[in-house]
């Protein structure tokens, strides 16, 4: 891809992205029907599930990044990994949020050790080591190979710490979407839910374009400066 | 196959043997496992809590830490005069390299574990003789996964600004496996409930030492690559 057609690609994205952004959020203040039993509180649910769900593709992204730019040693590979795992922190920050608070109001505490909350906050600190070796690297390199590394080990531990904390009882709710006998959400809260999933999917791609076209900019005028100081 | 093991050892030996001649390592860990069991004394009110209710929780995190400890300094012994680059023409594969580190490094730490269970029965007057056995089992099966995690991201933080400072922030997510079904298991060993009762537990904490030790046979080529 052209530098010029990810910017197109993460200027449209973007815009859409937000306009979704803004149209899931009118949705899920004044147009979605409010929960029975939950009340109000509920309508946390579409911006905490959007942001978790964003933020695990990401995820999943630099996982498959990371294998690859170890075997095939692309740097755009790499490039698309960290741009991945920056968008991905950004959206679990925002369902790492969200949770909290409605599991106050629906459960009466801000923080419980439930499975699925616990694994979260620990892939939020894997991807945030992911991030800070390839900073604290002064071999650019190098940089990038630790961080494929510390990429590949988080995959192939995470289900390991997901069967672990498992072993203490749930409390998490259970899925309500992805179900063999199909969803289990009345009509108007499933067309919320799936807009803001498509919206910050959306934005995601964007964040990480954008990402990926100043990575590749960068690569470019390093390379250039490099010239300049071959020819001086 | 011979020829493979001896390449491993050769490698823990070398470790093993400037360890023995500086005792650099051993002594500042054993130093700070009965240091931080002195300081758990004073932290924990003992009139609510009984030492035998913690002494589980006691040995993982004080083995942690003293680990942390060790692990993150495997690669200094390489930093002077090329050690390493000096390691890596030899002719032996990158995946001896790291087993050679990883048995140098478990041995070290069990020796270790052994001065933190006579410190923490010391201290805190526990009880380890019953179901010792299977005690020393689990252990040694989550260190060798303890191990394996802490080298290979040790070798990695070494390679960094941030050296050891980075080394538990991408230690200790991983652990939690370990920390979950090692800590209850010896719980209950220590409890006195028969050493049949772990072995479900005992069974995933050996498949994930061994799925670590795998991963970084693998992945140790990639992190000490020039």
């Amino acid at each position: 891809m052209s530098l010029r057609a990810i910017r197109r690609g993460a200027l449209i994205l973007g815009f859409l992205g937000i306009g979704l952004t803004l149209v899931f959020h009118w949705m899920v203040f004044f147009w979605v029907s409010t929960e029975a039993t939950l009340g109000i509180s509920q309508r946390i649910f579409y911006i905490h599930v959007a942001g978790m769900w964003t933020g695990l593709l990401a995820f999943i992204m630099v996982a498959v990044c990371s294998v690859m730019y170890l075997w095939l040693r692309d740097d755009r590979l790499d490039q698309i990994g960290q741009a991945a795992a920056e968008g991905g922190l950004v959206f679990f920050a925002v369902g790492l949020t969200a949770g909290p608070l409605w599991a106050r109001l629906a459960w009466g505490t801000w923080w419980t050790w439930e499975p699925r909350l616990t694994l979260s906050l620990l892939a939020f600190f894997i991807y945030i080591g992911y991030l800070m070796v390839r900073g604290a690297t002064e071999n650019r390199e190098r940089g990038k190979m630790f961080a494929a590394v510390i990429g590949v080990v988080g995959a192939i531990n995470i289900p390991l710490i997901h069967v672990s904390v498992l072993w203490f009882r749930s409390l998490h709710p259970e899925p309500v979407v992805a179900r063999q006998e199909g969803p289990a959400l009345p009509a108007d809260m499933l067309v919320t839910m799936l807009t803001a999933v498509l919206a910050w999917t959306v934005l995601l791609f964007a964040l990480i374009l954008l990402r990926y076209g100043a990575a590749r900019l960068e690569t470019r005028a390093e390379a250039r400066a490099l010239q300049r100081g071959a020819t001086a | 196959m011979k020829r493979y093991l001896g390449q491993v050892w050769a490698i823990a030996a070398k470790d093993l043997r400037i360890e023995m001649r500086t005792k650099e390592r051993f002594a500042a860990m054993s130093a700070f496992v009965v240091l931080v069991s002195v300081l758990f004394y004073y932290a924990v009110d003992w009139t609510i809590l009984s030492p035998q209710d913690v002494s589980s929780a006691l040995i993982w995190m004080i083995v942690i830490l003293a680990g942390l400890l060790g692990l993150g300094r495997t690669f200094e012994l390489e930093k002077e005069d090329g050690a390493m680059e000096g390691l890596l023409v030899a002719p032996v594969p990158r995946d001896a390299l790291f087993l050679g580190k990883v048995l140098a490094n478990s041995l070290l730490l069990a020796a270790v574990e052994i001065i933190a269970v006579m410190a923490v029965s010391l201290f805190f007057q526990v009880d380890f003789s019953q179901n010792w056995l299977a005690f020393a089992v689990v252990l040694a099966v989550g260190t060798i996964g303890f191990v394996s995690l802490g080298t290979l991201l040790g070798g990695i933080t070494a390679g960094t600004r941030m050296g050891e400072t980075l080394l538990p922030i991408l230690l200790f997510p991983v652990l939690v496996p370990l920390v979950v079904f090692g800590a209850s298991s010896t719980a209950s060993l220590l409890a006195g409930f028969p050493p049949a009762v772990v072995f479900g537990s005992l069974r995933i904490i050996a498949a994930f030492s061994l799925i670590n030790l795998v991963a970084g046979m693998g992945l140790f080529r990639f992190i000490v690559e020039e």
